[in-house]
């Protein structure tokens, strides 16, 4: 089966998703939108996405240049209209999954989306956390990704922490009295997940053709030990795909996190 | 409805309202339903020292920092969503003629909630652990629930001078709807305001809110001015009826790889054009409103 990166990670997110998980999604965020639109096209027809935290079961024809406008609610069964109608699902977890992605990640998957640099002289402002440091505080599925794999985004040490991942690891969260955490990272080089124990990352699988050195090379901080041999990460089957590219995506919104 | 003082004013004499210094909260979500003709009326102004609340924003920021508005910006997320990061903001922040002062959506929320009760904190989880709360050590402070030693952020109110939010429609009494009710966080930055003022597409009779008086957002007693602004929203969205401008986003950040060009757009299709209606001329007028106009039911 032919397939590009783009199309093995929206597979590889999709393939976490079940008949139990219940998703929003933030600003640019196009890649699990893809991957909630896959699941529940495949395995996961129960699945329940808010498109932009808004419009519930929404079954957009194609995906916009902004994972917030209302191009992406048509066909939703409800839009959610006040703060409230959000906010009390979120901290009250009957949804209970919410993917996110920063500038910057480090080893326990905490997030920076804030500024590169000092926070009072930044070298570069970015956009901010937005919902980050609530909804990494709020929901027990976390999932991360990267299109971006190198020493620049995956680092030692964040300069500012906008989302809460596993905080300084181990019972961190546990200690805020905060649910579950991160869960995986899909990455353009592989999939990461956590060590039970340090709530470091390690890595889960690699995609086909990549080495583990190259993982190495391109983190910026130590990877926890895997858990036995490293697999390849499971390729997209031909129905995935085809679902993926016509139906889901079909203008290839997605590439835009690919640039 | 002869005797009742009318809240009708012109965006100008809204805009006017506004003073140099003054803590301003702008509604909207990102790309939907910002007041944006209200924004570019009060950039135009000159006004001076804003400090800025919006929760999500982009473009409305864009604007009153581009006039040079804008001393402090109060925020979650600043950005132009797929269309790319918020130049000028940007650059603003990084020569260091902006201060940001980065809350998180539901932080800032709970802040204007704790406002608009009255209330010296509104709790929530959110922000625990995050580097977020050692920027604010004051508003936002780590407590312990005395029953249960459960952590949690108390959130002290933000209140604001005037809250700004795009409706559909109101009397010129000041009942207001938002149709349909899609407002997000606009309630809670229209109830921390002292002075809300209300851009709609159209003033409609009284008789129309006591026809239907269970679909009214914002009651009269609530709201100070309301302005007429049909298209106020653009070239953000307001939901049904018309979309965001996508050309418009595009050629905004586009314009944005060079001063020249960028000053150039500012002038010509954001600062220069006095009236609403000229704006709206000067960023392509009937063929632009009809593409985004949505078919509606």
């Amino acid at each position: 089966m032919s397939y590009t990166i783009d199309e093995l990670m929206v597979v590889t997110l999709a393939r976490e998703f079940t008949n139990e998980t219940r998703a929003f999604n933030g600003a640019v965020s196009f890649v699990p939108v893809c991957a909630y639109l896959l699941a529940r096209r495949t395995h996961a027809p129960e699945l329940v996405w808010a498109a932009s935290s808004i419009a519930i079961d929404a079954d957009p024809k194609a995906i916009p240049e902004s994972t917030l406008s209302d191009g992406l609610w048509d066909g939703a069964a409800m839009l959610s209209g006040s703060s409230y109608d959000f906010w009390s699902f979120a901290q009250g977890r009957r949804y209970n999954t919410f993917a996110f992605r920063g500038a910057q990640m480090d080893a326990y998957g905490n997030v920076n989306n804030t500024v590169i640099g000092p926070y009072e002289s930044p070298k570069v402002r970015l956009p901010g956390g937005g919902g980050m440091a609530d909804l990494g505080c709020m929901l027990p599925l976390i999932y991360l990704w990267s299109t971006t794999h190198d020493p620049r985004t995956f680092v030692e040490q964040l300069d500012f922490r906008s989302g809460m991942g596993w905080g300084d690891g181990g019972d961190d969260r546990a200690r805020l009295g905060l649910p579950g955490g991160p869960q995986l990272c899909v990455t353009n080089l592989c999939v990461f997940d956590f060590d039970p124990g340090s709530k470091r990352m390690r890595i889960r699988s690699l995609h086909p053709g990549v080495t583990v050195e190259q993982v190495i090379e391109a983190t910026g901080f130590e990877l926890a030990a895997p858990e036995g041999e490293v697999p390849a990460t499971p390729e997209p089957t031909a129905e995935e795909v085809r679902i993926l590219r016509e139906e889901v995506d079909p203008t290839g919104a997605r590439l835009r996190e690919f640039r | 409805m002869t005797g009742h003082e009318s809240k009708l004013r012109t965006l100008e004499e809204a805009a006017e309202l506004i003073p140099d210094g003054a803590t301003i909260g702008i509604g909207g979500l990102s790309m939907n339903g910002a007041p944006m003709a209200f924004v570019r009326t009060l950039a135009r102004r000159r006004v001076k020292d804003l400090t800025v609340v919006a929760v999500v924003a982009g473009i409305p920021i864009e604007w009153l920092v581009a006039a040079g508005c804008v001393r402090r910006v109060v925020s979650g997320l600043v950005s132009l969503e797929g269309f790319g990061l918020a130049p000028r903001f940007r650059a603003a922040v990084q020569a260091g003629q902006v201060e940001i002062d980065e809350y998180s959506e539901h932080t800032l929320i709970c802040r204007l909630q704790a406002a608009a009760h009255r209330l010296p904190f509104v709790p929530t989880k959110a922000g625990l652990g995050t580097d977020m709360l050692k920027l604010h050590p004051e508003t936002l402070r780590l407590e312990h629930d005395p029953a249960t030693e459960e952590p949690f952020v108390a959130c002290t109110p933000l209140p604001l001078d005037f809250g700004i939010v795009h409706a559909t429609e109101a009397s010129t009494r000041g009942n207001v709807r938002v149709d349909p009710k899609l407002i997000w966080m606009d309630g809670e930055v229209a109830r921390a305001a002292a002075t809300t003022i209300v851009t709609v597409e159209r003033i409609v009779p009284e008789a129309t809110f006591v026809a239907a008086p269970a679909r009214t957002t914002y009651p009269r007693f609530t709201v100070d001015v309301v302005a007429e602004a049909p298209w106020g929203a653009y070239p953000t969205s307001s939901f049904p009826r018309y979309g965001y401008d996508g050309d418009f986003f595009r050629s905004y950040v586009a314009a944005h790889t060079s001063p020249e060009q960028a000053q150039q757009f500012w002038a010509d299709r954001i600062d220069g054009p006095e009236r609403h209606g000229a704006f709206l001329d000067a960023n392509g007028g009937a063929r632009t409103l009809l593409a985004i106009a949505r078919r509606t039911s």
